[in-house]
């Protein structure tokens, strides 16, 4: 019997939707191998979330090759050598933490992690970035060692934000779905990448005005969603055109 | 959707520049996912423009999913795609002053906005870049909705130029038609680009001598060669060779 087959119709348009992030994360080159995690919560079952599986590259995630596992780390569907326990950790800590979120994506992308060793963290000086202004929280290293320890700080730190900057370690996006969580990714991974170009040249930077950073605050801030169920459509078609096997 | 048969045989010919303008932009890498717009005025009617449909990245953009709007952004041709009416505000600021001008491109390229962020501005320091010098306007950062009063201090900015870097944000290039406009939106996020990686060297520059650029910068402003461009017939055939659909 298929994967689908097993699963609810909800769980199956969750996997369909997860496997297209993984691919995006692919096709806009925000991966570091097999060694990031996006996840999201199964429609209707609080404490299931299902995971990309360790053994694969991101290109080949499929909705069939999800891990479907419990908040206690517990393999429910696929193989159980798939799972990597700091994903487990740190997912599945984010989620028992936060019901209003349904999916999260972490990442190394080089400009994320440069941006990440920046004491300044992500500056307000394009309109890109206040998207996340005053939006985005920040974590200390402190180490793979404790994944524990490590996540209840994570969760501490990110309190009610959807964003967040691990110092010298990467990024990372939550969301209440999947496309929202892609598409914040999406967009600080972008502002990263300009902040770095313009920092790098050592010139003085044109800064926004105290009054028009909190005006473009109170306007993202209210403006609640982040837009990222607009361009999703468009993705799925950019992914469809370009290899819709994510589908399978 | 228009149909070839409805409109004048000028409005079809901008309606496939304007979409091939929209496929080029999205090849060159310069999107920013639905976030930006490009506007040409319909030919012989003075208030009449096209706009893109928001449904649909720019890959996807065709001569007859465009949209014919008024200045205040009302629908003219019964099209049921998306008019982006907070995005279209600084078009149809542009198309109202500048009679000169059929034809408005912006962009939130990494490269351009990285470059709106520094006090520096766009520097005449290559070449390509004395498209640019002495000729390229500045705007400031005033939030994310564009208000009324902003329209005339963006009009003011700008002047008679075909070019406005917006502070903290991105590029804009105008153009007496399709091609100009692109031809120097591309060679104005490439100035940027090359600027950047001059600038991260750390290493003191070369500096043209001011007469001479100057006296370069005004040679190319007599040139107008942008609008009869020789690169856009090169631009369509590559278009044509990777996926023609946009002439549908």
């Amino acid at each position: 019997m298929s994967v689908q087959d097993q699963c609810s119709d909800a769980e199956w348009a969750a996997r369909v939707d997860l496997a297209a992030c993984g691919r995006l994360l692919d096709y806009y080159k925000l991966t570091e191998m097999t060694n990031n995690h996006i996840s999201t919560r199964v429609p209707g079952e609080k404490n299931h979330i299902l995971v990309n599986d360790y053994n694969y590259f991101f290109e080949e995630i499929s909705a069939s090759n999800l891990l479907k596992i419990d908040l206690d780390g517990n393999v429910v569907t696929g193989p159980k050598d798939g799972l990597s326990n700091a994903a487990y950790v740190l997912h599945s800590g984010l989620y028992k933490a936060r019901a209003d979120i349904n999916a999260v994506a972490h990442t190394h992308t080089n400009p994320g992690i440069a941006t990440s060793a920046n004491q300044c963290g992500l500056l307000p000086i394009f309109q890109n970035s206040f998207d996340f202004y005053q939006m985005i929280a920040y974590h200390d290293y402190v180490g793979s060692a404790s994944e524990f320890e490590d996540t209840k700080i994570v969760v501490e730190d990110l309190g009610a934000h959807k964003a967040m900057i691990m110092h010298n370690h990467g990024l990372l996006t939550v969301g209440g779905e999947v496309s929202e969580a892609f598409s914040l990714m999406y967009r600080l991974d972008k502002c990263c990448r300009a902040q770095n170009m313009a920092l790098a040249t050592g010139q003085k930077i044109h800064e926004v005005s105290p009054e028009i950073k909190s005006k473009t605050y109170n306007y993202k801030f209210n403006r609640g969603n982040f837009g990222g169920r607009r361009s999703w459509p468009g993705h799925i078609r950019r992914l469809d055109r370009h290899d819709p096997s994510y589908k399978h | 959707m228009a149909n070839r048969e409805q409109v004048s045989s000028e409005e079809w010919d901008a309606r496939v520049n304007l979409a091939a303008c929209y496929r080029l932009v999205d090849y060159y890498g310069m999107t920013d996912m639905t976030g930006t717009h490009i506007t040409v005025r319909v030919p012989g009617k003075d208030d009449q423009f096209l706009i893109n449909d928001s449904n649909l990245f720019f890959e996807e953009c065709t001569a007859s999913s465009l949209i014919k709007i008024d200045l205040e952004g009302k629908v003219l041709d019964g099209s049921n795609g998306l008019v982006n009416k907070a995005g279209y505000v600084i078009h149809s600021a542009i198309h109202a002053a500048r009679h000169d001008v059929d034809c408005v491109l912006h962009t939130h390229t990494v490269p351009g906005m990285a470059v709106s962020a520094l006090e520096c501005g766009l520097l005449p320091l290559f070449q390509t870049a004395f498209d640019f010098h002495l000729k390229t306007s500045f705007h400031e950062y005033e939030g994310v909705a564009v208000d009324e009063d902003e329209r005339e201090r963006l009009v003011e900015d700008l002047g008679e130029n075909m070019a406005l870097i917006l502070y903290n944000h991105g590029l804009l290039t105008c153009g007496r038609n399709v091609p100009e406009a692109f031809s120097l939106m591309f060679r104005m996020n490439k100035s940027c680009e090359a600027q950047l990686m001059a600038l991260s060297t750390g290493e003191k520059l070369h500096e043209v001598d001011p007469k001479v650029a100057y006296e370069t910068s005004m040679f190319m402003k007599g040139r107008k060669t942008f609008v009869h461009d020789r690169s856009w017939a090169g631009h369509l055939r590559r278009l044509d060779r990777i996926d023609p659909s946009y002439k549908n």
